[in-house]
């Protein structure tokens, strides 16, 4: 699905988070959105799942204003698991609670796909550690079999192994199952690892936009900034 | 003019949340009546909550009949009027203690719970993900527990009511020395149905009260451990003022 983003605006009360922004997100493409903590990042995501309101602006969804949410998926920043439901209700929740029958074969699949053994599925959320939530979190997302994944920094507060492991999942699934995704994040090395076309945000503003090589060739000061930290900008100086 | 200023804005926020619940509440009947009613997460929330307040509502019961029948025996042998213990416990229970004792218990034991775990799952994004499910939260998280209390607190009130003649009638015949018979029979002759159902509408609105106000601070709570925590302290302290108000009007309309 390709998705438009066209001068979209947002503010919370007096704080313009998003201001007059501008891209696109291309079909079966990886695009990460990348800026520091507080840039308009998960509030951009939230727009254009539909989870939020636009003040000004515009999102086409292959050209058009409306979009069916069920074709989205999504994987919270901390999982976002529901913590009354075990892994398996977790994972087939569209199901559940639709007392649809018969999705341990279809949940049995969905751990498989993201590396996690069966024996889980009658565990509780919190009787499972971190990497796993993430992956959990991960299957519950591709459960509904959507067309974009959306991908709110997907490896915060995992160690490095875990992290690796997260990305390499998310890039096989991606093109295994020709899915448009779209990543927020502030880890560079995931966003290099598994990015198509990146996208630098700053104080609600697109500041630049391309692959990886050309941001990395960015003059833009925010941008370097971001991505070698003020010190080592002031280094290479 | 700081003093002014903090008052006004005080009266702005209490306006505010007042205006918030009642769209709350309409927002509750709107959906009550939406096709996608959610019967496995009722069901589910109505036995956890059923039966893990029993054993709460069963001790209300059963020392609060007791200490009634005794504080009775206290003021009544003054004026040699014992025989009025029975009635006055089956009253008193029925009409008030039962239906506001209840509230308060369940409102301590059940709307805490209720508000804490919705400011938890409002916090950590569960809300967040149940939309992107496709799943209207208020149907899946408050439709559920408002139903649930409301259809529960009758039938605590009708337990309440039960043990707590039960323990009027243990203290009244083991220690203050009543006929068995006798008490019995002036409990069941003394008690009208008018009594009994006073007492049941009460714990019906107390029940809607308890819930509505738990889940609406649950969903408005602020960020972090701060804010589930004032949810929760607000759900017990704003539930228990209603109730006490409610009942009021309430005993006043059935008077």
């Amino acid at each position: 699905m390709k998705i438009e983003i066209q001068n979209v605006s947002k503010s919370f009360d007096k704080n313009k988070v998003l201001q007059g922004v501008n891209l696109t997100i291309e079909k079966n493409k990886s695009t990460i959105i990348l800026g520091k903590s507080g840039c308009g990042k998960s509030v951009l995501l939230k727009l254009i799942y539909q989870l939020l309101q636009i003040d000004d602006g515009h999102i086409l969804y292959n050209n058009k204003k409306n979009v069916d949410i069920d074709r989205f998926g999504m994987l919270f920043q901390y999982g976002a698991l529901f913590d009354s439901l075990t892994v398996e209700e977790n994972i087939a929740f569209v199901d559940y609670i639709n007392n649809k029958l018969n999705f341990r074969n279809k949940v049995a699949n969905s751990l498989k796909e993201v590396g996690l053994s069966p024996d889980i599925y009658k565990k509780y959320p919190a009787e499972i550690s971190g990497g796993m939530k993430k992956r959990v979190a991960l299957a519950r997302a591709m459960y509904k079999k959507p067309d974009v994944i959306f991908l709110d920094e997907p490896t915060t507060g995992l160690d490095p192994v875990n992290s690796d492991m997260i990305n390499e999942l998310i890039l096989r699934i991606i093109q295994k199952k020709k899915m448009t995704a779209i990543t927020i994040t502030h880890d560079i090395q995931s966003a290099l690892k598994t990015g198509h076309n990146y996208h630098f945000l700053n104080e609600g503003i697109v500041e630049d936009s391309g692959t990886c090589k050309k941001l990395l060739q960015s003059k833009n000061k925010f941008l370097n900034e971001f991505l070698l930290g003020v010190k080592n900008l002031q280094r290479i100086k | 003019m700081m003093i002014i200023e903090n008052i006004g804005k005080q009266a702005i926020y209490l306006i505010s949340s007042i205006g918030k619940i009642i769209l709350f509440i309409f927002l509750f009947f709107k959906f009550l009546f939406q096709p996608k009613f959610y019967f496995r997460s009722n069901l589910k929330y109505f036995i956890n909550i059923f039966f893990s307040s029993i054993p709460v509502i069963a001790l209300t019961g059963i020392f609060s009949g007791m200490v009634l029948a005794l504080q009775s025996y206290t003021g009544f042998s003054r004026f040699s009027a014992e025989s009025a213990i029975p009635n006055i416990v089956v009253l008193t229970l029925t009409r008030e203690l039962g239906p506001v004792l209840t509230g308060l218990m369940i409102s301590a034991r059940v709307g805490s719970s209720i508000a804490a775990e919705i400011a938890t799952m409002r916090v950590t994004e569960q809300i967040d993900a149940l939309k992107t499910l496709n799943t209207n939260f208020f149907n899946y998280l408050v439709t559920p527990r408002v139903l649930s209390l409301t259809i529960a607190m009758p039938l605590f009130v009708t337990l309440v009511d039960f043990i707590g003649v039960m323990g009027g009638y243990l203290v009244s015949v083991h220690r203050l020395g009543f006929n068995e018979n006798m008490y019995l029979i002036n409990t069941i002759d003394f008690l009208s149905f008018a009594d009994y159902l006073s007492g049941v509408i009460k714990a019906t609105v107390f029940g809607f009260i308890i819930s509505v106000i738990s889940c609406y601070c649950g969903l408005y709570s602020g960020k972090g451990a701060f804010g589930v925590g004032s949810a929760t302290t607000n759900s017990v302290v704003l539930s228990s003022i209603l109730i006490l108000v409610s009942n009021y009007i309430l005993t006043e309309i059935f008077f």
